[in-house]
């Protein structure tokens, strides 16, 4: 049987004497327990550089504090209360009536809204991640990578308002994309009218301006991989296409997974493209999603109350799809 | 909790401002939710905040209909005050139109006809005591984009920076009167905007028959066309039925070999919730249909007349009249739109895009089942006090003032805004024709508001003088017969659930008796929730 890491049996362990005190949980502690034979003056040393150390981090806290914490909270309240938003005295609690209100019977919350984000999340991380995937090979083999790079970048650097505008601009009946379409002797498509194309034309805008941070960190990826793995695959006589799935595809997973779960997470709260190019969400509620569906229950509707369990709802969505995405990858990784 | 109740002193007396408000709202504001003891003495020390920021939110019973219980707070002081107006006239023309009404009053113009304390012989004195006492209040106006007034409402009442004087849209009268924003109008006030004011008017600025303010501008639909069009489809005039106007619809539509619309017969236009519900229960309206049930309970668009309007909109875009993914506002100034309803606004903004084209655009009023069948929707703003203001009195006498005072109406366009007050009564004053400040300053920028008579003085009486645009007169015909959108605390809601199930009859999506059965199950199930 294997020693375990940390066993005294092992030559590199220290002897017990002198490894850091450790708490319940097994981690040792950043700071070892003092002895009672150690003098006074050296535990009130230690204890003014706790509080010193502590004064230090008190900015970051208080910023933590006021900007995560109080809201978190005021959110779980308000997820559990009904408020019109104009008068702090008027929040009345009402158990989990919102929660409830969210998935009645005829509410549009969990189909179309919560089922729009889903396919909007998905189709965005599925488009972003295998057009960047392409484009980070095709890049990596080309010279002046740092210029392709920056190209691909752009977009990114590019607001929201202006994207979701240029393409609505290029989606529209007149518009560059029909006009490529008459051109070739193909009828208009009414893209973001008919709400079979709605959500698919955004979904593909979006995945076009978050392709860049996912070249970009591909392509450092794909740049970290060892070239010796190359060489001795092409020593073995491996085609391009047995190296890219049995030697690129698993070295690039770490890179993959932050790829994937940053653009999911993106996806899942997505808000400002579609407002700029659908408005409220429409035609009907084909481009409705939860995000959107939140802003319109608080700041339109004063029902803070359904905004902040809707919140909840998929912030629980959001940790439950990144935890699956972790097991997974991870299980991949123990397969390897 | 003697440490919870420093800690709350120092931060009342250190940070002020916003900041103490905020706090002194969330303490209250926590307080009404907590039972237990501990908690509920927490809270308690912490209304010490409450107690230094000096403001606590108004209970109900202060705001019954009367002005309220925070007169005497208006009353009392003789210093000066200042009242502020949290408007969205944040764009000219409106912006310098307000802007010059408040730099008239806060100069001392006189007050009017028929407002002032005085009557009879004593008038004169009595104007000069209303002079003085008024001097010492001035109006200080804010103006946001109209997208963003309900939220800067929201955020500024919760902040404790809330504006005397609001000027809400008429659709969200309920919703800020279920959050005890909005004061109700003292007695008087209701009176006379009753008497002086069209029936939607008056109950745009309502809630359960209590009046909130002073309506402002108000619109009303109508079909405007396109004069060339229509003639050069063989048709001499606007129709005046629904049948008539399909017929147009289908007769004046065109489209190229790609199926891309060049000219559609009837604009439907989904730019925003008032477009698609605008246009749609203009039409309802006109064939004797409403949206909700009288009481607001219930929906009401499951009637013959909904299904036929819906109907209607859905056979305009199948057979290619009517194309949803054009936007109608450039459209119809480009000459690529037949007919379209819209609210009166859209007058002055067709003139200033169009320039000489606009001869070509008519109006009329929307065609119903028959051509005696009137009816259509309107909409407005009011103007209304805030419950938390502390000088009801003096934003009331102001409102007044804008809104009720009577002015010689000829001189300038904004001489009834801005004009010198008269003595006497009536619609007229030494032979010269008598209007409110807020009327002529709606009908300067193109607009209108509640009061007929006003209208009619400055829209057909002076028009020769003026130039006024003949196209507004079917929007003033209207005010006799137009039916108010809904206002409700959950009006917001039910208009977008209506939008979103128009779209879905548009898009052919869903068919029209399957989207009224949806739109039914929502919109009463939203009216059922509790606010």
């Amino acid at each position: 049987m294997a020693p375990a890491v940390g066993d005294p049996a092992l030559p590199s362990a220290p002897p017990p004497a002198q490894r850091p005190a450790l708490r319940r949980t097994g981690r040792p502690t950043s700071v070892p327990r003092l002895s009672p034979g150690v003098p006074r003056a050296s535990r009130a040393i230690r204890r003014r550089q706790t509080v010193i150390a502590y004064l230090f981090l008190a900015p970051t806290l208080l910023f933590f504090l006021v900007f995560l914490v109080l809201p978190l909270l005021f959110a779980a309240l308000l997820a559990l209360s009904r408020w019109t938003g104009f008068d702090l005295s008027d929040i009345r609690p009402v158990g989990m009536a919102n929660f409830a209100d969210l998935f009645a019977h005829g509410s549009t919350f969990l189909t179309p809204i919560l089922t729009n984000t889903l396919l909007y999340a998905f189709g965005t991380v599925v488009l972003a991640l295998c057009g960047a995937l392409v484009i980070a090979h095709c890049v990596n083999r080309l010279r002046f990578r740092g210029f392709w790079r920056t190209l691909y970048f752009l977009p990114l650097v590019t607001t929201v308002v202006a994207v979701g505008n240029v393409w609505k601009y290029m989606y529209e009946p007149g518009g560059l994309i029909n006009g490529v379409l008459n051109g070739l002797g193909l009828p208009s498509l009414a893209f973001l009218q008919d709400p079979d194309t709605a959500l698919p034309s955004v979904i593909v805008v979006q995945a076009w301006a978050s392709t860049g941070s996912a070249i970009l960190i591909l392509t450092a990826g794909l740049t970290a991989i060892p070239g010796v793995y190359y060489e001795a695959a092409e020593l073995d006589g491996a085609g391009d296409r047995t190296i890219f799935w049995r030697i690129t595809l698993p070295l690039l997973r770490p890179s993959l997974l932050f790829v994937c779960l940053t653009q999911f997470i993106a996806g899942l709260q997505s808000f400002a493209l579609i407002n700029v190019m659908t408005g409220d969400g429409g035609p009907g509620d084909a481009t409705n999603v939860a995000a959107l569906e939140m802003y319109q229950q608080a700041f339109r509707y004063g029902d803070w109350g359904i905004a902040g369990a809707a919140a909840f709802v998929l912030f629980l969505v959001i940790a439950v799809i990144t935890a699956l995405q972790l097991w997974l990858f991870r299980r991949k990784d123990e397969e390897a | 909790m003697k440490r919870r109740t420093f800690v709350g002193r120092a931060v009342g007396g250190t940070a002020g401002g916003i900041t103490s408000r905020l706090a002194s709202r969330m303490a209250s504001g926590l307080a009404s939710l907590m039972t237990n003891g501990a908690m509920a003495r927490a809270v308690a020390s912490g209304g010490a905040l409450s107690g230094l920021a000096g403001c606590t939110a108004p209970g109900n019973e202060a705001l019954r209909e009367g002005g309220g219980g925070r007169e005497e707070e208006g009353r009392g002081g003789a210093g000066p005050v200042t009242l502020t107006v949290l408007t969205h006239y944040a764009n000219e023309p409106l912006k310098s139109a307000l802007q010059g009404a408040v730099d008239a009053w806060n100069a001392g113009a006189g007050m009017g006809v028929g407002v002032g304390p005085g009557a009879g012989g004593a008038r004169a004195d009595a104007d000069a005591d209303a002079e003085t006492a008024r001097r010492r209040i001035q109006v200080r106006t804010t103006a946001v984009a109209f997208p963003d007034l309900l939220t800067t409402y929201m955020v500024r009442q919760a902040a404790g920076q809330e504006p005397d004087i609001l000027h809400p849209y008429c659709l969200w009268t309920g919703q800020l009167v279920r959050a005890g924003v909005l004061r109700p109008a003292p007695p008087e006030v209701a009176r006379q905007i009753r008497r002086n004011y069209s029936a939607a008017a008056v109950a745009g600025a309502s809630v359960d028959g209590t009046l909130y303010g002073y309506p402002t501008e108000v619109q009303t639909y109508c079909l405007y066309y396109n004069k060339r069009l229509l003639h050069a489809a063989g048709i001499a005039g606007p129709p005046r039925t629904c049948e008539e106007l399909e017929d147009a619809a289908y007769r004046t539509a065109r489209r190229d070999r790609h199926g891309n619309t060049l000219v559609q017969g009837f604009g439907l236009s989904r730019s925003d919730d008032s477009t698609v519900v605008g246009q749609t229960l203009a039409l309802l309206a006109a064939r004797g249909g409403r949206f909700l049930t009288p009481d607001g309970r219930r929906t009401a668009l499951g009637s013959p007349a909904g299904r036929a309007v819906l109907d209607l909109e859905h056979r305009l875009i199948e057979r290619g009249a009517a194309d949803p993914g054009v936007s109608l506002f450039k459209a119809f100034p480009a000459g690529q739109v037949a007919m379209a309803i819209n609210a009166g606004w859209w007058t002055a903004s067709l003139r200033n895009v169009m320039g000489a084209s606009y001869r070509e655009v008519g109006v009329a009023p929307v065609p119903g089942r028959t051509a005696d069948d009137r009816g259509t929707l309107a909409t407005g703003f009011l103007m209304g006090v805030n419950a938390r203001s502390k000088h009801p009195q003096e934003a009331w006498e102001f409102l007044r003032w804008l809104n009720a005072a009577k002015v010689p109406a000829n001189g300038s366009k904004a001489g009834g805004a801005v004009g010198k007050p008269v003595h006497g009564a009536g619609r007229s004053w030494q032979g010269q024709s008598l209007v409110t400040r807020m009327s002529a300053l709606q009908v300067s920028v193109g607009s209108m508001t509640g009061r007929a008579d006003d209208m009619r003085t400055l829209l057909l009486e002076l028009a020769g003088a003026t130039s006024v645009d003949p196209n507004l007169r079917p929007f003033l015909d209207a005010l006799h017969y137009a039916a108010a959108e809904p206002n409700g605390p959950r009006a917001q809601q039910t208009k977008t659930l209506l939008r979103k199930n128009i779209e879905e009859v548009w898009t052919g999506r869903t068919p029209v008796d399957a989207a009224l059965r949806t739109l039914s199950r929502q919109v009463d199930q939203e009216l059922s929730r509790p606010y």
